[in-house]
């Protein structure tokens, strides 16, 4: 479930808008709130690597998406879904800016939006079932790309699979006949080297020959 | 006595209001009197000065105070460098402080205290030693001004404005004609409630049970939901109780259309108030707001009920007589505590023509910061614009949320005590949940030392709050006062608007804790003290014996002090006012602004009949009719017709003599029971004009809603006088009053 909501300027962290009546059945609410205060702190830093991010805290995360020069930060129970979670703040920052993008700029007091927290209010309620018809749809069509993918690699996994096979297969031929052709060579080697050292052998033996018929009638 | 005083000759308030006194010239700069208006603009140097001083030294603050069209307090933003204040002391940046070493540093004017100039706020000093950017700094050229308020000085975000309504629906506030004319104001207003688009709203309705209303937006009507079980209050719907009015707008509207008929058959006439009280605090715990409860009957049922000590009248003149105007169950100051701590702000208003035990109910509006409106025996055809007006003025006049006020001054100066209603959270530290233009706050000080040395007291009031507009916001009101060592100084600056609105608290809460009788001592013990130390200054060199001596600033005093001694919460004794109605209007002069209270004291009399006998009018003749008569017996001629306006009730006082042409075209019966009758116009000249006499009288003070009451001049002997009449005329009438001596 969506518990806190906040939405803060990312270049000084002035807060924008929170959530109305947030968290009021966590305990040690005011600890959280504090987090996500220096946080936003960190971020005005310019440490913002990431446009989205979670980060876990104890039995809960925070998510958050930075645009516009505005950081939408939630604070949500582990088991929520995170793909709802980034939806949520997907829909608070389309309204957000579509209502105040003119004027996030020039903003000179803290809660200079606070009238947004109205719309954060409903958003959350929209949100806060995970089994509502809503939310569920929106898991499943994620789940459906999932599958989508799932099948997609099993039927690669299949052909390279097939792949595998044929690449095994032509590896073991080409190593027998690697091992005929060394053969080959081999005695192909022998014989150029019979053929080479052939004629000098045969005057050397001729030659010997006379040598060894002289000796014997001397 | 009668023959040395010469009553024509007294002074009496009659040429309009009493204007306060000011040290315009050597303090240009303070803050208008409307907000800050100090008993006496002098402050006294020494212990030994201020024990000759008898009256209270203190001052009245209404922060919120209406401002005319274009004396609007100016709105300051810091953004870059956060709000200037004083590192020791926290006092706010004020016209007051002084710039020293090229404008690098600054000294706070209450403390001495020498604070550094931020790079930002840095402006280089011209040859006087002032800024030469004072043009557009307001915060250092006017006496009042607003800041807004960075991060640091919110512990949650801005509270949107929540309006929540707790409504008696026994047989009584149905036959009273209460509940419809609560319904049709609410809904009138609906519009008109500050804090669009955030507003939220909600209801809960209680007899014998509770009753909460599901208001969700997506349901075509409301749905409701009975807690029976009083003992153990709980609340059925964790959401959805407490609505966004815009977001569920048709739905409120249909509740409020059929609540009357809802409850029109119940015979229902018990009143589980208490458990009621819980049920609303548990829903608006979350967020805070303002809670208005509509109560018709005596709380019966369930923690919290009241027993009928009104008709105890045998204590009355004993020592415990106090008793019955202290509430006797803790659970109300508990409640009040409890509200306060999560700003939620209690008005209560109260219909029943029987016993209501307000000096109980009342307890929960004393320390929550709100008030308690009374309407005595509550007929709907006759009260009903009474309670329109002031109910619709309740819900849209422009209010503080979640407020805290605190009022810090120089050294060797100390407030000591406060008088109003709210929480005091610390020695110099008020809780408002919500406060608005209609409250005033009083505060008495002390020397801290025997000897002041420095030459001027500053006195600065800081209200942080929230706005209607989610904003967030400090208003300060700075002022300053010379020290003097002269007596006759102090004398001489006196403001005798702020010095009865004190003496008025000071002996409303000494009725809390002693007889009424001691109270009235007080308050004349009070001021024959005060004059007698005048005199004894000036005696010896105008040797006026048998004579009073009274300093021209203070000349109303005496004649306030016996009009407050004679209001309904110190006059008399038992049989003088009822039990209740002393309680809400002592409870309600703890909350006037001066004007008003000074108004209520000493009501204005016009003389009516000859304006409406004229044959032709010239159209400024409606400006020129206020002139104001002393209230004597000696003014009321029997052949002429009169009003009483106090700012909270016409009286027209009817003579014996009177012209009865005059009572035929206004429609007056004689015959019937002058206390149901009501004004209303019919269609010749002369009803016009009185219709529209009295509205202008209604104009000028546009915070109460005056309603007509008849009296009639009767010959004692035939006809015993009605209650209206005897109160009236011990209220209004001065009486011989002793010498002061």
């Amino acid at each position: 479930m969506v518990k806190v909501t906040m939405i803060a300027r990312v270049t000084d962290g002035l807060p924008l808008a929170e959530g109305l009546d947030d968290g009021r059945d966590v305990p040690d609410i005011e600890y959280y709130k504090q987090q996500m205060k220096s946080l936003f702190k960190n971020l005005s830093k310019g440490q913002n690597d990431a446009s989205r991010m979670s980060i876990e805290s104890g039995p809960y995360v925070f998510h958050y998406i930075i645009e516009g020069h505005v950081c939408y930060l939630t604070m949500c129970d582990r088991a929520y879904p995170k793909k709802l979670a980034f939806q949520y703040l997907e829909d608070l920052k389309n309204e957000f800016e579509r209502v105040n993008g003119s004027q996030i700029e020039t903003a000179a007091r803290p809660y200079a939006f606070i009238k947004f927290d109205t719309f954060i209010q409903k958003t959350k309620k929209l949100y806060q079932d995970t089994r509502t018809q809503r939310n569920i749809a929106k898991l499943n069509d994620e789940l459906y790309e999932v599958h989508q993918i799932m099948t997609r690699n099993v039927q690669e996994v299949l052909g390279v699979g097939e792949k595998l096979d044929q690449v095994s297969q032509m590896s073991s031929r080409l190593t027998s006949e690697t091992r005929l052709i060394a053969d080959k060579a081999r005695d192909l080697n022998r014989q150029a080297l019979i053929r080479k050292w052939a004629p000098f052998a045969i005057v050397i033996g001729v030659v010997l020959l006379l040598f060894w018929v002289k000796t014997k009638i001397w | 006595m009668d023959s040395v005083l010469d009553s024509k000759a007294l002074p009496r308030p009659l040429k309009g209001d009493v204007e306060p006194t000011i040290h315009w010239d050597i303090y240009p700069m303070n803050c208008d009197p409307r907000y800050l208006q100090l008993t006496t603009s002098c402050i006294p140097n020494s212990q030994s000065l201020l024990s000759r001083w008898h009256l209270p030294l203190g001052a009245v603050v209404c922060p919120l105070a209406e401002a005319p069209v274009g004396e609007e307090v100016p709105i300051v933003n810091f953004v870059s460098t956060g709000i200037i204040r004083c590192r020791r002391c926290r006092t706010y940046v004020n016209p007051y402080v002084t710039f020293t070493d090229g404008g690098r540093k600054w000294r706070c004017n209450i403390c001495a205290f020498l604070n550094d100039v931020p790079g930002d706020y840095f402006a280089h000093l011209d040859a006087t030693g002032r800024r030469i950017d004072l043009d557009q700094r307001p915060e250092l050229t006017k006496g009042s001004v607003e800041f807004v308020a960075p991060t640091e000085y919110m512990a949650r975000p801005p509270m949107p404005p929540l309006y929540f309504f707790l409504i008696d629906v026994s047989i009584s506030s149905v036959r009273s004609g209460m509940l419809g004319a609560v319904a049709e104001t609410i809904k009138s207003c609906l519009d008109d409630l500050p804090g669009f688009p955030r507003t939220q709203i909600g209801f809960i309705t209680f007899d014998s049970m509770i009753h909460f209303y599901n208001m969700k937006s997506t349901l075509t009507q409301p749905q409701m939901m009975v807690v029976s079980d009083v003992d153990d209050v709980f609340v059925p719907l964790p959401d959805d109780l407490l609505v966004n009015l815009s977001e569920s707008r048709r739905v409120v509207e249909t509740f409020l259309d059929s609540l009357p008929s809802m409850f029109q058959d119940t015979m229902n006439v018990e009143s589980a108030f208490g458990p009621a009280l819980k049920a609303a605090f548990m829903v608006m715990n979350k967020l805070g707001g303002k809670l208005m409860i509509f109560l018709n009957t005596l709380p019966s049922l369930g923690v919290g009920r009241l027993r009928l000590r009104g008709s105890d009248t045998h204590v009355y003149g004993t020592d415990k007589e106090q008793a019955l105007r202290v509430a006797e169950d803790t659970f109300y100051k508990q409640m009040a505590a409890d509200f306060t701590k999560y700003q939620i702000a209690v008005n209560i208003y109260a219909f029943s023509d029987k016993y209501t035990d307000i000096a109980s109910l009342g307890t929960i509006s004393k320390y929550s910061g709100g008030q308690v409106y009374y309407y005595p025996s509550f007929l709907s055809a006759v009260h009903q614009d009474k309670l329109k007006h002031e109910f619709a003025r309740d819900l849209t006049r422009e209010t503080a949320w979640e407020a805290l006020l605190r009022i810090r001054c120089g050294k060797g100066v100390r407030f000591t005590s406060y008088h109003g209603n709210f929480m005091q959270r610390s020695t110099d530290l008020l809780a408002l949940p919500a406060v608005d233009c209609d409250k005033a706050f009083a505060m008495q000080l002390c020397l801290e030392e025997t000897l002041l040395t420095i030459q001027t007291v500053y006195f600065q009031v800081a209200l942080l709050y929230t706005s209607s507009s989610g904003e967030r916001r400090i208003r300060v009101h700075t002022a300053a006062a010379p020290v003097v060592a002269d007596l006759g100084e102090m004398y001489r600056h006196a403001d005798t608007g702020a010095i009865v609105s004190l003496i008025c608290r000071i002996a409303i809460e000494k009725t809390l804790n002693s007889k009424l009788e001691d109270a009235r001592n007080a308050v004349q013990l009070r001021i024959v003290k005060a004059l007698r130390e005048y005199r004894n200054l000036y005696a010896v060199q105008h040797r006026l014996a048998g004579r009073i001596i009274y300093p021209e600033s203070l000349k109303y005093l005496p004649l306030y002090g016996l009009s407050l001694c004679k209001s309904i919460p110190l006059c008399g004794g038992n049989a003088d006012a009822l039990l209740d109605d002393r309680c809400a209007v002592g409870s309600t002069m703890m909350i006037l602004p001066i004007k008003r209270l000074l108004k209520l004291l000493y009501p204005s009399l016009v003389r009516i009949d000859t304006y409406l006998l004229k044959a032709s009018l010239k159209d400024d003749e409606l400006e020129e009719i206020g002139e104001r008569l002393p209230l004597t017996l000696q003014s009321l001629d029997s052949r002429g017709l009169y009003v009483f306006d106090d700012g909270f009730r016409f009286v027209i006082w009817i003579g014996r003599l009177l012209s009865s042409d005059i009572a035929k075209n206004l429609n007056i019966d004689f015959a019937a029971d002058l206390s149901k009758v009501n004004l209303f116009e019919s269609e010749n000249e002369m009803s016009k004009r009185l219709v529209r006499l009295l509205k202008k009288f209604r104009e000028s003070d546009p915070s109460y809603y005056q309603l007509c009451y008849f009296v009639r001049q009767v010959d004692h002997a035939i006809a015993p006088p009605s209650p209206e009449k005897c109160i009236i005329c011990r209220r209004y009438f001065e009486h011989k009053y002793e010498q002061a001596r």
